[in-house]
């Protein structure tokens, strides 16, 4: 069920691998060996000047270097490696614009909770704060984006450093660190002093906590797991599956969520927010107990917040204590591990009508597919794909339309297998992404679905999967347009369309082709078959180019401002 | 409506932008600082002004790696 995620300790790890102990070593060298001692076996990076001692190195060392084109690509890379195995993501840049082009890819892995590790060269310690070339303040600029971040003074430092900062990386709430290099310390020669011990275990919840907690589901008639992405990131998608087996508590999911339950439970509605299904939108509207788990409030999944489940008591579980409270207050709060909390939620509840009442809602509000024309519908092609290829399937998602017709229809069976630029929406995302997950996991299918707006912003990657021939299979889903930006345009701001058109777009095909990638395009409804086939038979990289109609909006959408049971395009 | 804080930090690079750069991102405004250290920590009395809820920002700020402590000692 968790798809090969590893959920290890990496600290436990670390203590259990020594470094090369009393070795006088560069402080690239140090940095490689820690780096190995962590258990880390692939980075993404671009050289540069001031990260030059570490490429020299890493001539002597055993890590797997994917060189991409493109410092972004090698952070989002990183990110998409880290969300597929569980594992840290680790990205490399030079100083000045390599680390500056980090900082999309730090950006998006905070807000959305991903164990990366960005390390940049810097300018000797004898010209920070010169403004020489290629300096610029990196540890300043990404201070809001990183969970912590580093400026190695001294090559003794830095083993230590790189094994503190996977730590803190990987632990509680993952996200982003950043080690800052300079390139005399880089160059210096030392032995590395002790690792610092880190300890990373989570709180145990209260058992007076549980006890109020267990209450309210004991009273309550309607009650409704929200559950969200910290499921997936505690490695806890066995225990909510339990949890809701044996209470039989229908759940919704948000967009980094989906995957936690399982995608056939009779009690399952879907995605909620903004675009969600709206069994799961009206279900959060009607409930009376909302179970939060591992998720955020996020204004994508409430709409407007002070209507948000209006008849709701609310007990929320985290690991992060930040969130209790933050935009909505909770009746029970629990921090801790979520594979330890949810066993011990489990309680009797006798909720049969609520039950029927989710069932009808999920019937009534099942997606369909009967799209008139010849044209390809893209739901209808996202759902066949994913159906088809089943669980050896991994998508990575671009960001706009299409992210939020993978979201509706694509069948996720587990968290790992549905990678997407959640909390930043970041336009390409999806093409480095899919290539860091392709080689965290090489067993899996790995599907880039994008759009024509988002496969431009890292089309550059192409040449990393030639390079590597990486077997990432692109579904490119054209419409000419920004078509999420076109979509509100129409909306809300009265047709006047600005910026949005996309028609003098390349060939995307021809352009593949000129990466040395094969590729194929498809036009009509009777070409999916066929296409889909081709997909999951071929061996090696391979895109897609699916021509769809510039017109299609994604339905239903809660207009900004409006409650969740207020969505357009939606019969209540 | 203020709040006053002390915290203690670890003398590392960066706590102190790291702490008034958590304060003044989460929407509060510092209305009066004041910062000792010694060779491993720094001690910082914080005077705030804003409409969110202070127990909140205490959180936030005891997530950060070099905080070892956040007291709210008064609100108004």
């Amino acid at each position: 069920m968790d798809g090969g995620r590893d959920h290890r300790n990496t600290s436990a790890a670390a203590a259990a691998a020594p470094a090369r102990a009393g070795a006088v070593r560069s402080g690239a060298q140090h940095l490689l060996d820690a780096l190995e001692a962590e258990g880390v076996d692939t980075i993404f990076g671009y050289p540069g000047g001031a990260i030059m001692p570490v490429y020299d190195a890493l001539v002597d060392s055993s890590l797997k270097h994917i060189l991409v084109r493109h410092e972004q690509g090698a952070a989002l890379a990183a990110d998409g490696y880290a969300r597929a195995s569980g594992r840290v993501g680790v990205c490399l840049a030079t100083s000045g614009p390599g680390a500056t082009n980090l900082l999309t890819g730090l950006a998006n892995a905070y807000l959305d909770s991903v164990p990366l590790l960005a390390i940049t060269g810097q300018v000797p310690t004898s010209l920070m704060g010169t403004d020489a070339f290629q300096e610029v303040d990196v540890f300043g600029m990404s201070l809001p984006v990183v969970k912590h971040s580093y400026i190695v003074r001294r090559a003794e430092d830095v083993h230590a450093i790189v094994r503190e900062a996977i730590a803190i990386a990987t632990s509680g709430r993952p996200g982003p660190v950043l080690i800052d290099l300079p390139k005399d310390v880089a160059n210096a020669r030392a032995v590395a002093r002790p690792v610092r011990q880190i300890v990373t275990r989570l709180p145990a919840a209260a058992e007076a906590r549980l006890a109020e907690a267990h209450a309210l589901l004991a009273r309550a008639k309607k009650p409704l797991l929200y559950v969200g992405g910290g499921v997936g990131i505690a490695g806890a998608e066995r225990e909510l599956r339990e949890f809701a087996r044996l209470t039989g508590i229908p759940a919704v999911a948000t967009l980094k969520g989906l995957g936690a339950c399982d995608p056939d439970d009779a009690h399952y509605l879907g995605m909620l927010g903004m675009h969600g299904n709206p069994a799961a939108n009206f279900a959060v509207q009607e409930c009376d107990l909302l179970l939060v788990v591992g998720a955020r409030f996020d204004d994508r999944a409430t709409g407007r917040l002070a209507s948000f489940a209006p008849e709701a008591r609310v007990i929320h579980l985290d690991a992060d204590a930040a969130e209790l409270g933050k935009l909505r207050a909770c009746d029970v709060g629990l921090v801790g591990d979520l594979r330890e909390m949810l066993p011990r939620l489990v309680h009797p509840v006798a909720i049969r009508p609520w039950q029927r009442r989710c069932r009808v809602l999920r019937q009534q509000h099942a997606w369909r597919y009967d799209a008139p024309g010849e044209g390809i519908y893209a739901p209808a092609l996202l759902k066949q794909l994913s159906e088809a290829g089943g669980n050896r399937l991994i998508v990575a998602s671009d960001v706009g339309q299409h992210q939020m017709w993978v979201a509706q229809h694509w069948r996720v069976p587990y968290t790992a297998a549905h990678l997407s630029s959640g909390g930043l929406g970041t336009m390409g995302f999806g093409l480095p992404a899919a290539i860091g997950a392709q080689l965290a996991r090489p067993g899996a299918t790995v599907v880039c679905v994008s759009g024509d707006g988002s496969i431009m912003m890292n089309i550059q990657e192409l040449a990393t999967l030639k390079r590597y021939n990486i077997p990432v299979k692109i579904v490119l889903l054209d419409n000419s347009s920004l078509g999420m930006v076109r979509q509100w345009q129409e909306l809300f701001f009265e047709r006047r369309y600005s910026e949005v058109d996309l028609s003098d777009n390349p060939d995307f095909a021809e352009l593949a082709r000129a990466f040395g990638i094969p590729s194929f395009a498809i036009e009509r409804r009777d070409q999916v078959d066929g296409a889909v086939q081709r997909l999951l038979r071929e061996p090696g990289p391979l895109l897609c180019h699916v021509r769809i109609d510039a017109r299609e909006n994604v339905w239903p959408l809660v207009p900004p401002g409006k409650s969740n049971g207020e969505m357009m395009g939606c019969a209540a | 409506m203020s709040c006053s804080l002390v915290l203690a930090l670890d003398r590392a690079e960066g706590a102190l932008l790291r702490v008034l750069g958590t304060i003044e991102r989460r929407g509060w405004d510092v209305l009066a600082v004041n910062a000792a250290s010694d060779a491993q920590a720094y001690t910082v009395n914080l005077t705030l002004g804003g409409s969110r809820d202070p127990e909140i920002l205490c959180r936030q700020l005891q997530r950060l790696v070099d905080v070892q402590e956040v007291r709210l000692v008064g609100e108004g």
